[in-house]
């Protein structure tokens, strides 16, 4: 019997409880590498077996559908998995010299607990399992958030938690009155069930459908929900920054989804006018989050409302409601999850080298630090969307699926929106490279821990923009899986 | 009407709780009473979650000689979760209350806003 | 503090600890389990660490004891994994019978591992934002 699915997650989970017991004798710091390099292999194991036998559940305690905790290990799992334990590892091999010695054992204990949640949550197929990894990744997340001793990341820490726990209040809201309509948690027995329910109980489940859509959304900055991101996302180290923007926001909208395809199914979507809902929200949340970006002076404000417009994207891949739609969202959130992280760790070793924060400051950035600026450069015209890099290819998607749902106003908006983009990324790096500047800064290199999860990211995009034909397929199995 | 409203009191009741806690949440600028606030609603759930599992005429469910019917254990099972998790962040959040006034020596948020806005 | 104060506190510990003992062992078979019987022995330790201003159990033993326990409950996990079945899968051979303490193969032990982590864990949030008020 295959158990990988569940080996991750208590790789993750016993590495964090080692970590107390060594801090203070020995540097928690490749215990957390090594722990995240194995789940690496893991993942790929899994994704092996996944190719060759096809889709699987896992049942915790062999408990069958009903009454035990289902994992359900399909394309969308595989993929994803793939995706958070690559990024964590570069994240995690990048934080050496940023962390003070006196947080380490915390930043690292929570860093792994968050690897947790977010595997977790992509696994999960019954509502007590996803609310349980929600919980556990809403307080890790802003854990991290704090942990930087500063005035300001406390308060954006705690706006963070609090309106992340009402979002939790609202989901298991959401959750009891479902619980209360159908009689069963599993998402595949709800799928089944639910239509027959709502003929009783047509309330309970229009409001249940709601809740979810706020209560995810607050967590995973749906339009006029975003409003603690900013903050949460410029004021904290960067590696936290860099995980927060890449892959934290981005597996709420992960499970809102698994529960909107796969518990309430075809069927039930029309009975709240939710795609159009959706439509608008990401319309809105495009075009707030570039603008706002544009009149930013701060390069890692600038970064977090960039993540407010990207996340519209995947909520409007979703919206769309189609196969190739969805899979334009799932290739988004796997190509931005890539290339935001790459943004951060760059530009925080820009902030941590010269100690200035301005995006006036990078102009002839290029000539003193080359390396970062060309993996920045990468990134972000990746961000804009040229073709060769890796956010083509998903925008692409995403503009086809809005032909196929017939909607020809949104590949205008796509293509308004990457206009909007090349306005605040493309002078950062036209002005580094072809200006001079001024800089009185010394500096001694990289060291190899910060540039080669750099180069790997930045390889990573190029790869994907250049051949993206492997990754097309396997997302568009995922959607399929889900939306047949 | 009455009949439906008395047949659902549980119901009504935890949404009054609810609209308390978000209310005191809101409008009380002391950060300890929002996380009070915070902590209201989520027991406002948790209320909300035990009514949904009541059978009329159980009793408590523990296997005993001599019962029939049981109140539903599920909702228990969710409720004890989140009240490990309400724990968890209330005791978060008031360690943060802590820092922020080691940081701006007071726990008035209009004035930590108008401590901000003059450093800044 | 009160000599009055001290004494009630020092009084009242080992009663609180058999009371919490007592909800966690017998978890299985009346209303409590794992999470309720720490939290009152935490609630004892926190008693008369606010009695006395000294720390009945030292920091570094609860944070010793918070991983342990969290290590064992993980790998008690893995027996149902050696036996052949999926993760944390019960075992046949202990269930016994029903409202009897010995019974329900691994949930007493899953009861109290719980019981360890959640008192210890709760010992140290105290002890934790107690040092914040020192540093102020």
């Amino acid at each position: 019997m295959n158990h990988l699915p569940i080996l991750i997650i208590l790789l993750y989970l016993g590495s964090a409880l080692l970590i107390p017991l060594l801090a203070g004798r020995f540097s928690s710091r490749w215990l957390a590498v090594a722990a995240a390099a194995l789940a690496l292999i893991l993942s790929g194991l899994s994704a092996w077996h996944v190719a060759e036998g096809g889709t699987y559940s896992y049942f915790f305690g062999s408990h069958s559908a009903p009454f035990g905790v289902e994992f359900a290990v399909d394309w969308v799992t595989v993929l994803l998995h793939l995706t958070i334990n690559f990024i964590g590892l570069a994240i995690l091999v990048y934080c050496n010299k940023e962390i003070d010695f006196a947080i380490q054992s915390w930043f690292y204990t929570l860093f792994l607990l968050l690897m947790v949640a977010l595997n977790g949550l992509v696994m999960a197929y019954d509502l007590f399992a996803i609310f349980l990894f929600t919980e556990l990744g809403t307080l890790t997340a802003c854990a991290l958030v704090a942990v930087k001793p500063k005035a300001l990341c406390v308060e954006a820490a705690f706006k963070y938690l609090i309106l992340s726990t009402l979002g939790s209040g609202l989901i298991l809201l959401g959750i009891s009155l479902i619980y209360m309509a159908t009689g069963n948690l599993n998402l595949g027995a709800l799928g089944a069930t639910l239509p027959s329910a709502y003929t009783i109980y047509p309330w309970n489940i229009r409001i249940a459908l709601s809740l979810f859509i706020v209560g995810f959304g607050i967590k995973s900055a749906l339009f006029p929900l975003h409003i603690w991101l900013p903050d949460a996302h410029s004021a904290s180290l960067t590696p936290t920054s860099a995980i927060h923007s890449s892959l934290v926001v981005k597996i709420y909208i992960i499970a809102a989804a698994r529960i909107i395809f796969q518990a309430f199914g075809d069927s039930l979507i029309s009975v709240l006018p939710l795609p159009q809902v959706l439509l608008l929200l990401a319309t809105f949340g495009i075009f707030a989050g570039s603008l706002l970006a544009m009149l930013q002076t701060d390069i890692k404000r600038m970064l977090a409302y960039s993540t407010v417009a990207q996340i519209s994207y995947i909520f409007l891949g979703i919206g769309l409601m189609t196969k190739t739609g969805v899979m334009g969202g799932l290739l988004h959130v796997i190509n931005h999850g890539i290339m935001k992280s790459l943004l951060f760790l760059a530009a925080g070793t820009i902030i941590a080298k010269t100690g200035s924060r301005k995006i006036e400051d990078l102009s002839g950035m290029g000539y003193r630090m080359p390396l970062t600026m060309t993996v920045f450069s990468i990134g972000a015209l990746s961000m804009v969307g040229i073709p060769g890099f890796s956010g083509y290819v998903s925008k692409l998607y995403l503009a086809f699926g809005a032909m196929e749902a017939g909607k020809p106003l949104f590949v205008v908006i796509i293509l308004l929106s990457s206009l909007l983009n090349a306005f605040y990324y493309l002078p950062i790096v036209v002005r580094a490279f072809f200006s001079p500047g001024r800089h009185n800064f010394t500096w001694d290199g990289l060291s190899w821990q910060e540039a080669v999860p750099m180069l790997a990211l930045a390889a990573v995009t190029i790869y994907f923009g250049l051949l993206p034909g492997v990754l097309v397929n396997l997302a568009k199995m995922a959607a399929a899986g889900w939306l047949n | 009407m009455f009949k439906a409203i008395f047949a659902n009191l549980p119901f009504l009741a935890a949404l009054l709780v609810f609209l308390i806690g978000f209310y005191t949440m809101l409008t009380h600028s002391n950060l300890i009473k929002k996380v009070m606030g915070l902590n209201i609603m989520e027991t406002a759930v948790f209320l909300f979650l035990l009514a949904s599992g009541y059978v009329g005429g159980g009793s408590a469910p523990v296997i005993r000689a001599g019962t029939k019917t049981y109140v539903n254990p599920l909702p228990s099972a969710l409720i004890l979760t989140g009240v490990v998790v309400g724990l968890s962040l209330t005791a978060f959040a008031l360690s943060l209350v802590v820092k922020l006034y080691k940081y701006y020596g007071t726990v008035d948020a209009d004035e930590i806003m108008r401590l901000r806005g003059k450093d800044e | 503090m009160h000599l009055v104060l001290q004494t009630v506190a020092k009084l009242m510990l080992p009663f609180l600890q058999l009371y919490g003992l007592y909800l966690i062992f017998y978890g299985h078979i009346s209303p409590g389990g794992g999470f309720a019987g720490g939290a009152v022995i935490a609630a004892g330790f926190i008693l008369y660490a606010l009695a006395h201003d000294a720390e009945l159990v030292s920091r570094r033993v609860a944070d010793w004891l918070n991983s342990l326990a969290g290590i064992i409950l993980i790998l008690l996990g893995f027996v149902g994994i050696i036996r052949g079945s999926a993760y944390m899968f019960n075992i046949p051979e202990w269930r016994g019978q029903g409202g009897q303490l010995f019974s329900g193969g691994l949930i007493p032990l899953l009861a109290t591992a719980i019981g360890l982590k959640v008192s210890s864990a709760v010992v140290m949030l105290y002890y934790y934002l107690v040092g914040e008020k020192k540093n102020v």
